[in-house]
């Protein structure tokens, strides 16, 4: 690809991703305040971010079980996101680990 | 983690000790954005996309995922359509992100606002909305955690276009995609009200895998959302009658 068709790939790109990040903001003025509108946009995140976790943990394995379950149980203990996610990550390896050694 | 300021009610702030909170929350997600970004390096340079174009791109468009696919559409003449469909199919899910932080964004100015959007992106969203649940009003969290992800971005690009070495399959192997899934997972942990939430996050949850199951890639967080959203709000009609 010669460098105007590459910069216009890089450029038409950015503005298309651009235009999903402002679109939710610039798209959700348009919707009237209310309790219910108020309460979609709430539902929404958590299910979005269920979207992300479900399908990648389902895609990761057993690791992927493994670090999630191991994650959660640790956030839900000591109320910390970093330490939680060490844990995680170091239970998926030595879940790896032994299950290699085997 | 508590905001500095005293949150406003009803209305948000955009400051730098917003930025400041919000890149520290960041701190355990930049290695694999590290490693991922240092792999696109290679994987464009593999594929004959020069160094500076690669980097130019991570600047620019700031989405992994789109930036993969495309480098499988990187071809004479350029197939324009598929790739701007790819583009927006795989960053379609931003949509559902920006519109749910609405509240966080009242009372701001719009070129504050639409300034923060050029940050946004799934980890610095799912940190926010998290820390929202604890009390967040400020909108600095998202940029100051999305700077500190596009810089570490750029950064990997170049060093992978530089160098080499890495390939996906040992990113695989470093088990540095669960950083990012368990990442999410925290992330929902704070996020989680109680019981009123456990139909939308079903409905959700098997929305999405059928949504990889069913449909062309990258459309299952979309799927998921938004199912998910309209779960709770159909239930929640349904107690008012």
């Amino acid at each position: 690809m010669n460098i105007t068709d590459s910069l216009l790939v890089v450029f038409a790109m950015a503005l298309v991703t651009y235009a999903t990040r402002a679109g939710g903001i610039f798209l959700v003025g348009f919707v009237p305040m209310s309790t219910r509108a108020e309460a979609f946009l709430r539902y929404l995140a958590g299910s979005v971010l269920v979207a992300l976790v479900v399908p990648a943990t389902v895609r990761g394995g057993p690791e992927g079980y493994v670090a999630v379950g191991v994650a959660i149980l640790g956030t839900l203990v000591l109320r910390k996101a970093l330490p939680a996610i060490a844990l995680g990550i170091l239970a998926a390896a030595l879940w790896r680990a032994s299950m290699g050694a085997s | 983690m508590l905001p500095a300021s005293e949150p406003r009610p009803h209305g948000a702030t955009l400051t730098w000790a917003g930025c400041w909170r919000g890149a520290r929350a960041m701190l355990a997600v930049l290695p694999p954005v590290f490693v991922f970004g240092v792999a696109f390096g290679i994987a464009a340079r593999g594929i004959g996309i020069e160094g500076w174009l690669a980097s130019l791109m991570s600047a620019l468009v700031f989405a992994g995922a789109a930036q993969f696919a495309v480098l499988d559409l990187w071809k004479i003449p350029v197939p324009w359509l598929p790739l701007l469909v790819a583009t927006f199919a795989i960053n379609a899910r931003h949509i559902l992100l920006g519109a749910s932080l609405r509240a966080l964004c009242r009372g701001l100015p719009a070129w504050k606002v639409y300034g923060a959007m050029a940050l946004l992106s799934d980890l610095n969203w799912a940190a926010l909305i998290a820390a929202e649940r604890r009390g967040e009003r400020d909108l600095g969290y998202l940029v100051g955690g999305g700077l500190m992800m596009w810089l570490t971005w750029v950064s990997a690009t170049v060093i992978g276009a530089v160098a080499g070495g890495l390939t996906l399959d040992d990113v695989k192997t470093y088990a540095l995609d669960l950083v990012l899934v368990a990442f999410f997972a925290t992330t929902l942990v704070g996020l989680r009200r109680g019981r009123i939430d456990d139909l939308p996050w079903l409905v959700a949850g098997l929305a999405a895998m059928g949504a990889v199951w069913l449909l062309p890639p990258n459309w299952h967080v979309m799927v998921g959302g938004l199912a998910g959203g309209l779960a709770g709000l159909v239930r929640d009609e349904m107690k008012r009658r």
